[in-house]
């Protein structure tokens, strides 16, 4: 089974990096930048690739995140559901994808599966081909904004149905979640979804996080910083 | 009746949809279904009906523009034959009322408004928000008295998160005529779709379970491998040739002269709105490792054997174990030259082990209505299975 690095010796040393079908939560409080932890650990290495929902951004602004941490675009697809509500002409490509807005499940679903499908079957990339069966990196890049839109229970059947679907298909899903704007039971029901969780909290300007659920790897707190798309864990 | 524009499905359903009934196309999350609401929207367009689309989650300019995608080409219809509920009037609805009940009857009166203004003939309706705003019952509810008095038909669009019990429901509890269900599964084939019509009133069918592709704006049905097989020289190249509009084969001279399959015949046809190919294995046993990963994806087998050669039947008889250890649809098409000995159907059947369930035909596999009388048999078979 694939094993997906994630560019932290202290994760990759001990268990090899995130399993294949994994779904990890991130949980981080607001203006924790916990979008830069989330790309860094999406970002494709040779031969993978990548697809990020944005609920919050627009698909060029996540191109271009990744495009200066050097990742090649072409292993990047973006389903943003944001532009589509002030362009409503806009044209889907083979990597940029539009919903209407985040309130469209049926249209994050396709589009999901769509591009899944176009990595499958060798379409995605510009005739580059990673490897085979691909393996896939997934984010949303807030749960949170989904939430503000659509109900809990709604919410929680459609994220059961794409996360078993990642599992099937072998790809590794970060999702990203305000820690502080949902009540416990929010929080409890989004994590049976899950895996694994990374925690982050802030100190005094300091970014911290650490990991549950992932085999071997210890749950204390890890100081860290996110340098063009590289996780950097500090003393 | 509004056609549904869809190739195959207008047929089992005898044209398509009569005028005031309920339909519900309910798709699983992920499955690319969305022409199907809009194929029956422009055919109730081309017929010049007016027509209604409540479309909560998105405006009326993206819906069309989404549309035009789809289909690759756009809706075309005449100025106000087609009007929207969209995500704008959704937003006012909600901001100008402060209660649940409010903002009900304000749906309401806003659909019937509509419904009796422009005499609209076909509702489209994407439930997904309706039935988050209001709950399913309550949303359905809402619709059918909006609906009462011009009793329009009714199209639903549901994305159902509910798991694979909901379409029935639709059925038991809400009464719908027409239950289609879309979905997709990794096997045979890995991203393969499929539709399920599980409830017809008007056209009484057993539920029938159809694979199809999205090929130019239009929905296909699609069986992307149907494998011939057999032992050699019972007529699979014969057979494949017969059956296809184009094909390919590969045969080199035997020791005995004849041309025998060294590599697989191919053919494709197009039959009653399918588009089907056809993968011909070769039969001698040199190439049995070829038939394996052959199978692994096959949607349905033809196993053709020669009843004028009954020591062939023990190798017939592996082949049709693994066949249907793989659960794979399978019918024997007995390629028959009117030989006297030639094996009966009850002797075929003890030889390889089969009961009645599995079809035989005594075919020619020269005679293109043999051949095409066993696939319809296979499609009929494949259509009934449960993915």
């Amino acid at each position: 089974m694939y094993t997906y690095k994630s560019g932290i010796a202290k994760i990759d040393d001990i268990s090899g990096g995130f399993d294949a079908g994994s779904n990890i939560l991130i949980l981080a409080p607001p203006m924790s930048f916990a979008d830069q932890l989330a790309y860094a650990l999406t970002r494709p290495l040779e031969g993978e690739y990548s697809i990020v929902l944005s609920t919050n951004e627009r698909a060029s602004e996540v191109v271009d995140y990744f495009k200066l941490s050097g990742t090649d675009k072409r292993f990047i697809g973006v389903i943003d559901a944001i532009t589509k509500t002030s362009t409503p002409s806009i044209a889907d490509t083979q990597r940029l994808m539009f919903v209407s807005s985040p309130t469209d499940l049926t249209g994050i679903g396709i589009k999901f599966s769509n591009m899944v499908e176009s990595i499958f079957e060798g379409d995605f990339s510009e005739g580059e081909q990673g490897l085979f069966p691909p393996p896939i990196r997934f984010c949303i890049n807030s749960i949170s904004t989904l939430l503000m839109y659509r109900r809990l229970e709604v919410l929680y059947q459609f994220l059961h149905v794409l996360t078993a679907k990642l599992k099937k298909t072998e790809g590794v899903g970060f999702y990203i979640i305000n820690s502080e704007s949902f009540d416990d039971k929010t929080l409890s029901l989004i994590k049976q979804l899950m895996t694994g969780i990374i925690e982050i909290k802030m100190d005094q300007n300091n970014n911290y996080m650490r990991v549950q659920g992932i085999r071997g790897v210890s749950s204390d707190w890890m100081k860290y910083t996110v340098t063009k798309g590289q996780v950097s864990i500090l003393p | 009746m509004i056609p549904t524009g869809i190739f195959g499905l207008d047929e089992i359903l005898g044209g398509g949809i009569p005028d005031g009934s309920k339909a519900v196309f309910s798709m699983e999350p992920g499955v690319n279904g969305q022409l199907f609401t809009i194929s029956v929207l422009a055919c109730a367009l081309a017929r010049g009906q007016s027509c209604l689309v409540i479309t909560p989650n998105t405006s009326q300019e993206a819906f069309l523009h989404d549309a035009a995608r789809l289909r690759t080409r756009k809706l075309e219809y005449a100025q106000g034959q087609l009007h929207f509920i969209d995500a704008d009037e959704r937003n006012q609805i909600r901001r100008s009322n402060t209660t649940s009940g409010k903002t009900e009857q304000a749906w309401k009166d806003r659909i019937a408004s509509i419904c009796d203004k422009y005499r609209i003939g076909l509702i489209v309706v994407y439930l997904d928000l309706i039935s988050e705003d209001f709950g399913i019952e309550k949303g359905l509810k809402m619709l059918d008295s909006a609906c009462a008095s011009g009793s329009p038909t009714l199209v639903i669009e549901y994305l159902n998160l509910m798991g694979p019990d909901m379409p029935e429901r639709f059925i038991s509890e809400h009464h719908f005529d027409l239950v289609i269900s879309i979905r997709s599964s990794f096997s045979p084939l890995p991203h393969f779709n499929y539709f399920t019509i599980l409830q017809s009133a008007w056209a009484k069918n057993e539920p029938r379970s159809v694979p199809f592709i999205i090929s130019e704006g239009k929905i296909v049905p699609y069986i992307p491998r149907i494998v011939i097989t057999g032992p050699a020289k019972s007529g699979k190249s014969t057979f494949v040739a017969s059956a296809s509009d184009e094909g390919l084969s590969v045969d080199r001279m035997s020791a005995d002269g004849t041309a025998t399959t060294v590599v697989m015949d191919l053919g494709r046809l197009s039959w009653k709105d399918f588009d089907i190919t056809l993968y011909g294995t070769p039969g001698e046993t040199r190439f049995d490792p070829l038939i394996p990963p052959m199978l692994r994806h096959a949607m349905g087998v033809v196993l053709v054997l020669d009843p004028d050669r009954p020591e062939n039947l023990p190798r017939a008889r592996d082949m049709i174990r693994q066949i249907i250890s793989l659960k794979i649809p399978v019918v024997i098409a007995a390629n028959h030259r009117n030989k006297a000995g030639a094996l009966s159907d009850d002797e075929i059947r003890a030889g390889l082990g089969i009961n009645r369930d599995v079809p035989i035909f005594f075919i020619s596999a020269t005679d293109k209505g043999h051949v095409a009388k066993v696939l319809e048999s296979l499609i009929d078979f494949i259509t009934r299975f449960t993915y």
